[in-house]
Formats: structure tokens, sequence, C-alpha cells
């Protein structure tokens, strides 16, 4: 009896066993047939998705702190297909909000491929208009009424610039692709932009990991002074309206260690609506003049002719030079601005007056060789390496190029058939107060990141005439400024510069009616502290420098002294003194 | 007589519901003890759901809370913008200030401030990793742990 139990239990246990067994095998077939692939696949739809974090556009700042580039939170204003209960109240009141037409909107939920799961109405909508229809839609489903289901709203960043069109030139722009254009924006885009990192975010919360830190973009601090940028500004805006001045730019550094203070130039941009470009210039080199647009600048070039002379000792301060009113180089006559004969004058008298003649005579006096040896030093027809995407050459032609002429060493000398960008002649006159030793112009002050600041070394770009020379041009300068009593003068302050009126050349020649004029300045002369571009684009009230770009210098100075506070001469001797 | 005790003990020891008694404890000891590990496995795992869900939930609010800081240090600059503050300081009877007007004055010990860091340095090394490993680590993994390090980390 109990035998024929146990048989009985071997049986049940047997059938047990091979029923488990078959069960097993079953699930080993199902999970390696080829359906197993499709079923799994089908799970991964649900189990998570892979998103993409953009990290938020680092600041720009200006020196002090003032935000000049941001991020504000715009919406994708879209509609999740499978949750629309009512399209033609979804398609009225989106048409509504956002300005399209009921139309528009509700073809695009009800005509849209089977397959979307969502369709994009609008795109960067303000915050204020989206918060109003997530109100609408709250209390609408505060009494039951489900009609706008399906709205979906998806916020992410916008660039903003709070200043508009404030220094729009140093700063770009960035446009909807998040892609920087011109400037900051364009120069240091891989900084700012930051690295977007893509995860893997599983749907089920069992599964939650960290999700990687997806740091944001490098926020800049830039040597811009936003107070003196805006004073500047204004000026250059005045100074075009006062002269008749076709455009302008003015540029602001600290000579001592290539610190951009204040870059000016016009046109200038609303950057909120870069859309405007197009109809605001021409090409890209236009957008910032100071460093986009090379140009003969004539007489401000003679300081750098005058330093080269000095430092060779082809010259001294006292050397003599009796003026005929012209001079032959290489077969053609050179005369002076006003084609007069200006007598014996020394070199400071040269400077004073401007004279192309007594110029030509001593860049012969040096020799091809030597002359161009230091204009190259000075950096003529080589980048100036500022931190801002767009940067122009300038040319200088030299011995040896096809389209360089005997005469170029004379005109050269007084600034025609070379040209220059404003801040190449920043650059090259920067080693006058600098003790001789040029400074690398530069716009970024600090850059920040993971709570670690770093600031950006001073560079120098060589020194190309001695700390004596440097000197003794400064003085020569100052002294012609104060012999002619120029517009160019700042009371209580002593300051050295050159003005500069160049024909425009075309290709018939020279235009004899309209001019560039600059002036290049800095102050106080004993310790430098700010250097001044100006250049105006022909001025209709005067063609010349003296009349039009000088008095616009002492008008950046007066700003800049006052904004940086610095003492006039009297007060900072006795202060010192003390 | 010491041999009949002995044959009773015997017998009692080997007495068939003994045995099974026996081996009915043992299986309700696993059972229990099964038991027990399962309802810690559940409500660690439903711990973890839920702390996951939080997470989450936080994730969104610190992303949102980004979101308005930028939104807030925008607005705050378009208030405070040149143009706005120009206005402003006309508006309550200002003019910009000429050369002849300034006083200096020697104040010893002054440095001209430089530009210092703009932005209160946050100091991301430590938000690195925000979830505690008990959340993220399994059963197995914490008494792995609780083993090698006998309860301390």
């Amino acid at each position: 009896m109990r035998q024929q139990y146990a048989v009985r239990s071997l049986f049940l246990v047997f059938c047990f066993a091979l029923v488990g067994l078959g069960i097993i095998a079953q699930m080993i077939r199902i999970q390696n047939s080829e359906q197993a692939s499709v079923f799994l696949s089908q799970g991964d739809l649900y189990a998570g998705e892979f998103r993409t974090f953009y990290p938020e556009r680092g600041e720009i700042y200006d020196r002090n702190g003032h935000l000049l580039a941001g991020n504000r939170t715009v919406y994708e204003v879209g509609v999740s297909l499978s949750d629309v209960r009512d399209p033609e109240s979804v398609a009225y009141i989106l048409g509504t909000y956002l300005g399209l037409t009921y139309e528009e909107v509700f073809n695009k939920i009800t005509n849209s491929p089977e397959t979307w799961q969502y369709v994009v109405i609008q795109d960067y909508v303000e915050a204020g208009i989206a918060a109003s229809l997530q109100e609408l839609i709250q209390q609408m489903e505060g009494v039951d009424d489900y009609r706008l289901d399906g709205i979906a709203f998806k916020p992410h960043y916008q660039r903003s610039y709070p200043e508009n069109s404030l220094a729009s030139n140093v700063l770009g722009f960035v446009t909807r692709d998040g892609r920087g254009y011109f400037g900051i924006e364009e120069k240091y885009n891989d900084l700012l932009a930051g690295n977007p990192v893509q995860v893997w975010v599983p749907s089920d919360p069992n599964k939650a990991s960290d999700i990687p830190r997806v740091p944001n973009g490098t926020t800049l601090v830039l040597t811009i002074n936003r107070d003196l940028q805006s004073r500047v500004e204004s000026i250059l805006d005045n100074a075009l309206f006062e002269y008749g001045a076709v455009n302008g730019t003015i540029i602001v550094m600290n000579p001592r260690n290539g610190e951009i203070l204040a870059m000016a130039t016009t046109p200038r941009m609303d950057l909120n609506n870069y859309g405007n470009y197009f109809s605001l210039y021409d090409d890209g080199s236009q957008y910032n003049r100071s460093i986009g647009t090379a140009y003969e600048p004539g007489s401000v070039i003679k300081i750098l002719t005058m330093a080269a002379a000095l430092d060779t000792g082809t010259v001294t301060p006292q050397t003599t030079y009796v003026d005929t009113g012209s001079i032959q180089v290489g077969g053609i006559t050179i005369r002076n601005w006003n084609r007069d004969s200006w007598g014996q004058q020394d070199m400071t008298g040269c400077l004073q007056h401007s004279l192309n003649v007594c110029m030509a005579w001593i860049s012969t006096q040096m020799g091809p060789q030597a002359f161009y040896g230091y204009m190259e030093r000075f950096g003529l027809g080589h980048r100036t390496g500022v931190d801002l995407a767009g940067e122009a050459m300038g040319r200088l032609k030299t011995p040896g190029d096809s389209d360089w002429y005997n005469v170029d060493l004379g005109t050269n000398a007084f600034g025609q058939g070379v040209t220059v960008t404003p801040l190449q002649m920043l650059m090259a006159a920067s080693a006058f107060a600098n003790d001789g030793k040029m400074v690398t112009p530069h716009v970024l002050y600090s850059m920040l990141r993971d709570g670690h600041q770093y600031n950006v070394p001073s560079q120098y770009g060589g020194s190309p005439i001695s700390s004596q020379t440097a000197n003794t041009l400064s003085e020569m300068l100052a002294i012609s400024l104060e012999s002619e009593a120029s517009g160019a003068l700042l009371p209580g302050y002593r300051v050295a510069g050159k003005t500069g009126t160049a024909q425009i050349p075309t290709e018939y020649g020279y235009d004899p009616s309209s001019t560039n004029v600059s002036f290049i300045g800095w102050g106080p002369v004993d310790d430098p502290q700010f250097m001044v571009y100006i250049w105006l684009q022909q001025p209709t009230s005067s063609i010349w420098s003296s009349e039009t770009a000088a008095p616009t210098f002492s008008k950046v100075a007066e700003q800049t002294v006052i904004l940086l506070n610095i003492p006039p001469d009297n007060v900072r001797f006795a202060l010192s003194s003390r | 007589m010491q041999v009949q005790a002995t044959q009773i003990i015997h017998a009692y020891k080997q007495a068939p519901w003994r045995v099974q008694r026996q081996y009915v404890g043992a299986f309700l000891l696993c059972v229990i003890v099964g038991s027990m590990i399962a309802a810690l496995y559940l409500t660690v795992t439903a711990r973890a759901a839920v702390t996951g869900r939080e997470i989450q939930e936080l994730r969104i609010e610190i992303t949102s809370i980004q979101r308005a800081n930028a939104d807030l240090e925008t607005q705050l600059a378009d208030l405070t913008s040149t143009a706005v503050m120009q206005q402003r300081a006309l508006q309550l009877g200002y003019r910009p200030v000429q050369p002849g007007e300034l006083e200096y004055l020697a104040v010893p010990g002054f440095v001209a401030p430089e530009p210092g860091i703009l932005l209160d340095a946050q100091d991301v090394a430590s938000f690195e990793r925000i979830i505690p490993v008990e959340y993220t680590q399994s059963l197995i993994e914490w008494l792995d742990e609780r083993i090698r390090f006998g309860g301390m980390r």
C-alpha cells in the first residue's frame, strides 16, 4: 500500500518537474526567438529616453559687473496630439494668443502625419504670453473644462541683451540656432556655449541615477567700462551729427596693459533684433570698423615715422630741416598738405605743422630697410591679435612687393599708400605711452567657470623703440599740441597726440573733396592712463582733423578722466608729493 | 531500569511526529526568513522608487529655479541699464558732472578697487554627487557593505 502511494508520488513529482522544465524551456525559447528583440525594443520605447541637456550660455559682464549679455526664458508652444479633446477650441485659443490664424493652427493639429505625437505650433513665445495661456488653461481645468487639453509648453533659453545696442560691435550676437556671430559672441562661442550632454533618462524611478552635471557656459568679464562706453557712443553720435560724417569709430584703451575700455562704432545694432543686420551692414567688415575696416590713416602715421627716425638716430628733436614745400622721391614730387613751404623747422615743428615733405625726407634718410623694418615692428600689415572676431590685417607694401614703388617710401611716411585699422594704430602707438613696449589690445578681462576665476594676463607685442625714444616723442607731441593751441587739449591735463587728415583713394586717384579724419592721443603725458583713437569718415562741416577729430578727442578725454577718476595733473602732483 | 529509560528517550527522539515537526519547523523558519527578506526588499525598493520620483521632481524644480534666476538677472539688468538709469537720474534732477566740479581727496591707505570676482562663486564640487548611495545601491550591495565594513562607512 505504502509502495503504491510512493509510485503515485513519484509520478506526480515527475509530472510537475516536466511542467516546470517545459515552462523554463518555453521562457528560454521566447527570450531567444526573433520576436524577442521586437518585444524588447517595444519595451525600451517606454523605458526612458535619450535627453540632451543644453547648458545655459555663459553671461557677459562689463568690468564693473553690469550684465551686457544674459539669458531669458522663452517657450516652445506645441500640442500633444493624443491628448487633444477639442481641436477647434485649442486652435482658436492658440491662434488668438500667438497671433496666428485659426486655420493655420487647426491644420497643424488635424493634418499632422499619423505617426506624430506632438506638433510645434510656435517657438520663442514670450514668457508673458505663455504665462497667460497657462493661467487660462488652469482656470478652465478648475471648472472641469478640459477643452484645452493637449497644449504643451517647453521652456528654453534665449539670448538677451539688456543694453540693447550698447557695445553691439564688441559683443556680437547669438542667433536662434545658438551660434555666436561677430565680436565676443563669435570669438568665444565654444566657451560661452558650453558642452551639451546627452544622457539616457529612465522612466523607472527605481533606476533614477545621477544625471551628469551639465556645467553652464563660461561667464566672461570684459575690460569694457559700460558707463564710458555709453558716453563715448554718445560723443561719437554727436560728432557724426555735428561734423556731418558718414561713420565713425572711437576706441579708448589703457596703454599700460592693452585693456580696451570703450570701443564705439557706427552703425550700431539692437542686439535683441539682430534681424536688422542686413539692413545696416553691406558686409561683415562694417560690423566693427575699429578692427574690421582698414583705411589710409594719413598723418597720424607720422608719429611712427618720427619714432623710427629718433630711435635709429637719424634725427633728434633739434634736427632742423629746411622745408621748400616739395621733395622728389622715386621721381615723383611730394608736397605739403597746403602746398606751402614752411622754411626751417625742427622735428617738433615738422610734427606740429604735419609736414609731408619733412616726413618723406626723414624716411628717405632712413632708407627703405630701416623704415619698413620699424613699420613691421610696429605691427603694420599684421593683425593685432585682439580677441574679437573679424579682424582685418591692413596692408603695408614693402620693397620686393610687385606693387611697391620707390615713391612709396616717401608717401608711406605720412600715411598714404598704407592701410591700417584703428586698433592697429592704437597698438603701435601704445609703445609711446608705455616706455617703448607695445601692448596687445584685448577685451576679455577674466573668465568664470565652476566657481573659479581666471584673469587674462596682459601681453606685450614687442618693443619696437627704446624707452627714451618713447618719452622723447611723447614730449614732442605734447609740445606741438600746446604750441598750436590744439582743440584736442584738455584743461588741467597734459596730453600728447597727433591729427591725421587723409584724402580717400579711388579708382581715379585721391578724391580731393572728401577726407578721413583721425586723431590719436594719450594722457597724462607723465603717466599715461588712457589712449584714444578717433576716426570720422568724410566729415562735411570741415575736412580737417584739427577741426573735427581733435575736439572730439578732447571730449572723450574729458569723460575718460572723470569716469576713471584721474585727477588733474596739479592735484596728482600735489597728492603724490605728500 | 536505566536501559529502559534510555529506550524510552530513543523512542521519543525518533517518534515520527517529532521528526515531522522538525521538518515543519525548518520549513517555517525558511518561509519566515524568506518573507522577512522579501518584506525588507520591498520596503527598500518602494522607498527607492519614491525617492527616485522625488529626485526627478527636484531636478525639474532646480531647472525651473535656474531659469527663474536667469530671468530675474536679465530683468534686473534691464531695469538698471545705462539708458534707464540715465533717464531716472535726469528725472530725479541729477545732471552729468563737469570737470571743474570734481574735488579729489587723498585717503591714506586707499587702493583703487580692481574688478573682482563678479559672481558669488558656487562651489559646484560639493554638489557633484547629490544622490546618497542609500538611494541607489541594491539590497545585496547594502548587505555586502554592512558585512565588509560592519555598519561603519
